[in-house]
């Protein structure tokens, strides 16, 4: 079953750090998200990353994947969401597999192994069309106000 | 007989995973050492023992239960009711 979540309204996070443009699925009983992220060659730290030849960094992709991380638990523990809680990364495993470039649309696919109100471990993986381009398990705590 | 060792041997594989997640060797855990006060295992790495635990062997700890898991002897006991060893 879907159901509906506001990106913006549940992310921390704001422009020019919010990497998710979309929630493309949702399965709340199941445990899983699926998020879209579009890459524009418009970004600015591709002016940097590297000149001539763009590729997303990869802290960018495990940022976006905390979002999407973020999003599971709200979709997972709606009832903490008015507590305002504050999120921080704990660990990342991670496998980077291939490169990103601008073009390309990056969808993150994110189960939970366990979340608990305090903090959860969640794998994700990162594909672009048919190919996984990068994987990680993180581990984060959550504070509750 | 076998439920003594199905009890010993869930007891090694527990063990196992918490000296492997909180990287203290296995000879140096001993059962009643409280896991934040004495092993200094803070509550990231209490949550992957949890899953680690729940992953191998295929059980679900109740997260009302989990703040009740102090030391290795209290994960002892909730997988042997959970398992009914």
């Amino acid at each position: 079953m879907q159901k509906q979540l506001d990106l913006r309204k549940i992310l921390p996070q704001t422009y020019p750090f919010l990497f998710i443009d979309k929630i493309s699925h949702l399965d709340a009983e199941k445990q899983i998200i699926t998020c879209i992220k579009n890459v524009s060659g418009n970004e600015s730290y591709f002016q940097g990353h590297f000149p001539g030849n763009p590729v997303l960094p990869g802290v960018i992709i495990v940022e976006a994947m905390a979002q999407t991380s973020i999003l599971l638990y709200a979709a997972l523990k709606p009832g903490n969401m008015a507590r305002k809680p504050v999120f921080f990364l704990g660990k990342i495993e991670a496998v980077f597999k291939k490169p990103v470039v601008p073009g390309d649309v990056l969808e993150l696919n994110a189960s939970s192994e366990k979340i608990i109100d305090t903090g959860g471990i969640v794998r994700v993986s990162a594909k672009v069309g048919a190919s996984i381009v990068a994987e990680a398990t993180l581990s984060f705590g959550v504070k509750l106000i | 007989m076998a439920k003594k060792n199905g009890v010993e041997q869930m007891k090694k594989d527990v063990k196992k995973l918490v000296s492997e997640i909180s990287e203290i060797p296995v000879g140096e855990l001993k059962d009643e050492a409280l896991f934040t006060e004495e092993l200094g295992i803070d509550s990231m790495k209490a949550l992957e023992i949890v899953a680690a635990v729940e992953k191998k062997f295929k059980v679900i700890i109740p997260e009302e239960q989990i703040p009740t898991l102090r030391s290795l002897k209290y994960v002892y006991e909730l997988i042997k009711k959970l398992l009914k060893l």
